[in-house]
């Protein structure tokens, strides 16, 4: 696969309660530029539910990675073959 | 870069290692199960309603459970994923509700209604309290319950949004009185059973539930959101009992349940609740609480017209333990568990101080209203539309109203 570096956009949400995490994930998925990558960095353990459901309903996938220290960082991206 | 992988599921399974935070957690858990096995010798309600307090904490922060957001995401976004979990345990805890109150009131009497039951004098101040609340609750971004079992992950803005549901209660107390002359005495407790007889009443309730699923079905669709399935990830099946287990253990202590598990549990947990005594609500003990800051900081005792209203209005001030107080402190420490099991505890301080001033002011309004509708979402919703009462319906429209403007408000607020 001739994976090319895509643009990678970091939205840091913590300390956000919902809605504003997905609300900013929303938004940015919107706005993002087709090969666009986002990683949304979040400490709301809602959101590891919300935004993925968003993130669905948007065509993005979403990956749920713990940080540690109830953090997470949730990589959102379209996929490869679309 | 790495290259992205494609996961589906809604949250992916990556590691699952024990921390410090599950050793913490497991430590926690039998702190809270021993304090439950030494109060019960010496005060055995109030132990029953700490471990009930503890399972609602549990299920809540487990379901990451959120009235606030049943109502609210219905207008920002057209998703209906929470409500659903609400109907699911509205519906759970309808059957089993009538199942209780009968043991109460075997004979219909117009005059006699089940004790403890979530049944108001039902009326515009129903209707007015559910748009306060349920405004305050979208401003906050929780509602009464569920700020406290945000207390138990360690949200300090809930512990603002607690004062102001505090405050609030306290105006609510000053206030009272006009209320109830002016509107609440006029208002009828209007309880199914006694125009529709059990089932008649029941299956009215369960075909309203089903209706306001519809309803959802259609104002997804409506807004081109209906949600497709998570499609299957690659999920191999467990290669070893070992395996299996993890899986298991992940799913109920790490992973968030489904918005429908979630209510469901709830909704059994207030039917075993009620079954021991009453359905689960907080709404009362809070009023006690601000009744006695209220005092504690040079108040005038206030004698509440009505008081005999129900289970969320605060009657016993001045006390201080009553046997509820242990179903909220249950509640905040089952939540605590739950989080730290999870790795999900953290002390949270939001970075932006307009958070704050929405933790205060939605709370302060939250109290308002749980303080006039005689209950929060638990008592004046999730109890009261399964102890067929029609105050409940009211209740839930004001909220979902009131939601409508929170939404218009947060937008603004961005």
């Amino acid at each position: 696969m001739g994976q090319v570096t895509r643009q990678r956009t970091t939205l840091d949400v913590r300390g956000e309660i919902c809605p504003y995490p997905m609300l900013r994930a929303k938004e940015a998925m919107e706005g993002a530029a087709l090969d666009e990558v986002l990683d949304l960095l979040t400490d709301h353990p809602p959101a590891l539910t919300t935004v993925p459901w968003q993130a669905q309903k948007l065509g993005f996938t979403a990956e749920v990675q713990e940080l540690g220290g109830a953090e997470w960082k949730i990589t959102l991206s379209r996929p490869d073959d679309t | 870069m790495a290259a992205m992988t494609s996961v589906a599921a809604p949250t992916s399974a990556s590691q699952s290692r024990w921390s410090y935070s599950t050793t913490a957690g497991a430590i926690a858990a039998a702190v809270a199960l021993g304090f439950a096995l030494v109060l019960g010798r010496v005060w055995a309600a109030a132990a029953i309603y700490w471990i009930v307090g503890l399972a609602v904490g549990f299920v809540l922060q487990r379901s990451r459970f959120c009235f606030t957001a049943a109502f609210r995401d219905l207008f920002l976004l057209g998703d209906g994923r929470m409500l659903r979990g609400v109907l699911a345990g509205l519906g759970v805890a309808t059957v089993g509700f009538a199942f209780v109150m009968y043991n109460y009131v075997p004979r219909l009497a117009p005059e006699h209604f089940p004790a403890f039951a979530g049944i108001s004098p039902v009326g515009p101040t129903t209707l007015i309290a559910g748009l306060i609340f349920g405004f305050g609750m979208v401003i906050a971004g929780g509602c009464m319950s569920g700020n406290l079992y945000r207390i138990g992950e360690g949200y300090v803005a809930s512990v603002v949004a607690l004062l102001g549901m505090l405050g609030g209660l306290i105006v609510m107390m000053l206030t009272w009185n006009w209320w109830y002359e002016v509107l609440i005495a006029h208002q009828p407790m209007v309880w199914l059973p006694h125009t529709l007889g059990w089932t008649g009443a029941v299956v009215l309730t369960l075909l309203g539930l089903l209706g306001v699923y519809a309803l959802l079905v259609w104002w997804e669709q409506r807004a081109d959101m209906l949600m497709p399935a998570f499609p299957a990830g690659p999920e191999l099946p467990p290669t070893s009992v070992r395996e299996h287990w993890a899986g298991v253990l992940r799913r109920v202590f790490v992973t968030g349940w489904p918005a429908v598990g979630g209510g469901v549990a709830l909704g059994v947990v207030g039917i075993l609740s009620y079954l021991y005594e009453r359905p689960v609500g907080v709404t009362g003990e809070l009023g006690r609480w601000s009744h006695g800051l209220f005092e504690a900081l040079g108040g005038w005792h206030v004698e509440l017209a009505g008081a005999d209203l129900g289970p969320c209005m605060a009657v016993v001030a001045g006390v201080f333990a009553t046997k509820e107080l242990y179903m909220v402190l249950g509640l905040i420490a089952g939540s605590f568990v739950a989080a730290l099991l999870a790795g999900e505890f953290k002390i949270r301080v939001p970075r932006q101080g307009r958070r704050y001033a929405q933790a205060i002011g939605g709370g302060v309004l939250m109290g308002y209203g749980a303080g006039l509708g005689i209950g929060c979402t638990l008592g004046a919703f999730f109890a009261s539309i399964p102890s067929l009462s029609l105050s409940g319906w009211v209740f839930g429209l004001g909220l979902l109203a009131g939601a409508w403007a929170g939404v218009q408000a947060i937008r603004r607020i961005g």
